[in-house]
C-alpha cells in the first residue's frame, strides 16, 4: 500500500485495457426522506482503477449515496449513470457491501455457502453451481484468510471473521465497481491491512472502489480521491488538497475533532508520499 | 412376526385409511419444505394467522355447497395480499397487520358458521380436520396443488433462500423482494389450505413449524434441512395415524404429538447440539481431554495468519481444495 500513488498513475494510464472497468456517475442526485433531505444535488464521477473514500459526519448521507449509486434507492432528483446508461435498479457490474448486514446468523449455511452466494446472481435458475464456482469460492475465501473455516456455520464466527466472509462473497461477484459502506468499522489491524491489500488488488485489475469511512487518516493514506460529504459535496479531490482545516470544519462542523485529526492527517499524508 | 405385520397392514386394507395415509404423507412433505422457510424467516405467526384468516373462505364454500379447497384458496390469496398491503404502512408493523386480519378473519368465519344448524359439529371438523373423510377427489386436488407448490419452491429455492438469509444482498442482486414475498405467502397459503382437511386449522401450524425445527437441530445446511423436515413431517404423519387408529385418539392431535416427540428427542439427543449429548460429551472430554473434537472457541482466538485447526479437520472432508 506504500505505493498507492504510483499504482494509481500506472493504472489510469492503461485504462483502455481493462475489461473490468466502468465509469459510474451521479448527476445532481438528491434524496428526500419525507420532508427531510438526506442528499442535495450530488454530482460526482468515479472512473476505472480508482479508490475513492466518502467522508462526513454521522447522518451526512454517505450510506444513502452508496445505496443510490448501487441502484438500490431511487433518487428523488437526478440520475446515476453506469457507462452512460441510467441505473434504475441494481446492475450486475456493481457490487454493494452494506454497513450492517441484517443477516440471520442462525441460518443453516456455512462459510462456503455464503461465499458461493456471490455467484448465484450470475447463474440461471436451473443451472447448478459448478465445481469451478466452488473452486473460485475457496480461492476467494483464501484471499480473505477464511478458507479453513469453509465448513463452519456462519454464526459461529467472530464479527470480523464474518465481515471477511462477506468480502469473499463480494469478490466472487467480480463487479466493475465496488461500493463498501464502512468496511473498516470494527475490524482489527490485520483485517484492515487485508482490506487495503484487497483494494489495491481490485484497483490494479481496473475496478473502481468507493467506500465510506470515518477514519480520516486512513482515507488520506489509502485513497486516490476523497469526497467530503455533508448532504452536499463539500470538497472533492486528492487527499492533500481536500483535507484542509477549512474543508474539514465546513464538513464536520465543531472544532473539537479537528485538532487531533489534523495531526493524524499530517502523519498519514507524510507516510503516503514516500 | 405375522401379528406385527398384521398390525401394520390392517389399517392399510381400508380405503379411508389408505386415503388418510396418502394425504398425511403429502401434507407432511409439503408442510415440511414450506415450514423450513417459515421457521427460517420467523414467519410462524404469519402461518398461524393465514390458517385462521382463511376460515371464512372455507365456511362460505361450505355454506354454498362448493369444494372447501376453492373457498380456502380464494380467501388465502386475498388475506396474504391484504397483509402485504397493510404491512407496507409506515405506522403499522407487519406483525400488527397479521394480528388484525388473523382475529378479524377468524371471527367472521365463526359468525358465519354459528348461523348454521349443526354448528358445533361443523366447527370442530373445521378446526381439527376430518382426515378419515378424505375422498379420492380431495386426494387428487391435494396432490396436484402440493406438487405444484414443491415444484415452484424447487425452481426458486436459491432466491427464497437468499431472501431468507440476507434481504439486503438479495435486493442488491436485483431481486424483487416484494414479488418474492408475495410468491412465498401464496405458496404458504396453498400449503396450509391443503393441510386443513387432514390436520385442521389449529394444528396446521405444528406441521409447518415442528418438523422444520427438528430438522434444523439436526443439520447446518439448508437443502438437508428441507429434506429432513419433509421426512420428519411425513414420518410423524404415518406414526401418528397408526397411534390414532389403534389408540382411538384424534388423528390431528396424534400426528402433532408424534412430531413434538421427535422434536424433543432431537432437542435432547441431537449429535453435537442436543442438551444431553453436549453434557455427555463434556463429561467424556474432562475424562479424556486429548480426545476433544475441535473446539471452535479456541480456534477463533487464534491469530488468523496461523491455521486455526489442525490440517485434517475441516476442508478435507468434502474433497475441497485446501491451502498447502
Ligand atoms: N430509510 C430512511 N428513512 C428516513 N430517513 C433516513 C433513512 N435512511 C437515512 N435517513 C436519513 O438520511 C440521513 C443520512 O443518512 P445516512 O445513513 O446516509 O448517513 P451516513 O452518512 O451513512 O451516517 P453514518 O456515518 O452514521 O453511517 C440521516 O439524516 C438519516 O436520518
Ligand atoms: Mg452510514
Amino acid at each position: 500500500m506504500k505505493q498507492a500513488g504510483k499504482d494509481a498513475v500506472s493504472a489510469s494510464n492503461t485504462t483502455g485495457e481493462f475489461t473490468s472497468a466502468a465509469r459510474l456517475e451521479a448527476t445532481g442526485v438528491s434524496v428526500h426522506f419525507g420532508s427531510r433531505s438526506a442528499l442535495e444535488g450530488i454530482t460526482a464521477a468515479f472512473g476505472p482503477a480508482e479508490t475513492v473514500s466518502l467522508l462526513g459526519p454521522n447522518g451526512a448521507g454517505k450510506s444513502t449515496l452508496l445505496k443510490v449509486l448501487a441502484g438500490m434507492l431511487p433518487p428523488s432528483h437526478g440520475e446515476v449513470l453506469l457507462d452512460g446508461a441510467p441505473v434504475r435498479k441494481p446492475a450486475p457490474g456493481v457490487v454493494y457491501v452494506p454497513q450492517r448486514t441484517g443477516v440471520d446468523w442462525t441460518f443453516p449455511v456455512n462459510v462456503l455457502d455464503v461465499a458461493l452466494m456471490g455467484r448465484a446472481g450470475s447463474r440461471s435458475r436451473l443451472e447448478p453451481l459448478s465445481k469451478q464456482d466452488r473452486a473460485d469460492a475457496m480461492e476467494a475465501l483464501e484471499r480473505v484468510g477464511m478458507h479453513r473455516f469453509a465448513e463452519v456455520q456462519i454464526g459461529q464466527l467472530s464479527g470480523g471473521q464474518q465481515q471477511r466472509v462477506f468480502l469473499a462473497r463480494a469478490l466472487l461477484q467480480s463487479g466493475k465497481v465496488y461500493l463498501l459502506d464502512e468496511p473498516f468499522a470494527g475490524v482489527d489491524v490485520p483485517t484492515q491491512d487485508l482490506l487495503i491489500d484487497l483494494f489495491s488488488g481490485l484497483r490494479r485489475e481496473g475496478r473502481t472502489i468507493i467506500y465510506a469511512t470515518h477514519d480520516l487518516a486512513q482515507a488520506a493514506k489509502c485513497s486516490d480521491r476523497i469526497l467530503l460529504i455533508n448532504r452536499r459535496v463539500m470538497a472533492e479531490g486528492h487527499p492533500q488538497e481536500v483535507m484542509t482545516a477549512t474543508n474539514l470544519r465546513a464538513t464536520f462542523g465543531g472544532q473539537a475533532i479537528l485538532v487531533p485529526v489534523e495531526a493524524e492527517i499530517a502523519r498519514g499524508a507524510g507516510g503516503s508520499t514516500t | 412376526m405375522t401379528s406385527v405385520l398384521n398390525w401394520i397392514l390392517d389399517p392399510l386394507s381400508r380405503t379411508f385409511m389408505q386415503h388418510a395415509f396418502v394425504a398425511i404423507v403429502l401434507v407432511g412433505v409439503i408442510c415440511g419444505v414450506t415450514g423450513t422457510f417459515v421457521t427460517l424467516r420467523g414467519l410462524a405467526f404469519m402461518g398461524d394467522a393465514l390458517a385462521h384468516a382463511i376460515f371464512p373462505g372455507v365456511v362460505i364454500a361450505f355454506v354454498l355447497g362448493r369444494n372447501f379447497l376453492i373457498g380456502a384458496l380464494i380467501a388465502a390469496v386475498l388475506v396474504s395480499l391484504a397483509i402485504g398491503a397493510i404491512g407496507q404502512s409506515e405506522r403499522l408493523s407487519n406483525d400488527t397487520a397479521i394480528g388484525v386480519l388473523f382475529a378479524g378473519g377468524f371471527a367472521l368465519g365463526v359468525a358465519l358458521i354459528s348461523a348454521q344448524r349443526s354448528y358445533a359439529k361443523d366447527l370442530s371438523s373445521f378446526l381439527f380436520g376430518t382426515i378419515l373423510g378424505v375422498s379420492r377427489g380431495d386426494l387428487l386436488l391435494t396432490g396436484a396443488v402440493g406438487l405444484g407448490v414443491l415444484a415452484v419452491m424447487a425452481l426458486f429455492r436459491r432466491e427464497l433462500g437468499l431472501i431468507a438469509f440476507d434481504r439486503t444482498f438479495a435486493q442488491a442482486q436485483g431481486l424483487n423482494l416484494w414479488a418474492y414475498d408475495q410468491l412465498f405467502l401464496l405458496l404458504l397459503s396453498l400449503s396450509i389450505v391443503i393441510s386443513l382437511q387432514t390436520v385442521g386449522n389449529i394444528l396446521v401450524l405444528a406441521m409447518l413449524v415442528t418438523p422444520a425445527a427438528t430438522a434444523r437441530l439436526l443439520t447446518d445446511r439448508l437443502p438437508r434441512m428441507a429434506f429432513l423436515a419433509a421426512f420428519m413431517g411425513a414420518g410423524s404423519g404415518v406414526i401418528g395415524l397408526y397411534i390414532s387408529y389403534y389408540g382411538g385418539i384424534s388423528s390431528g392431535a396424534s400426528v402433532v404429538l408424534v412430531a413434538t416427540a421427535l422434536f424433543a428427542i432431537a432437542y435432547l439427543f441431537a449429535p453435537g447440539t442436543g442438551v444431553v449429548t453436549v453434557r455427555l460429551a463434556r463429561r467424556l472430554h474432562y475424562a479424556h481431554p486429548e480426545r476433544d473434537a475441535f473446539d471452535l472457541d479456541d480456534s477463533l482466538q487464534a491469530p488468523l495468519s496461523e491455521p486455526p485447526y489442525p490440517e485434517d479437520r475441516t476442508t478435507h472432508s468434502r474433497g475441497l481444495p485446501t491451502a498447502p
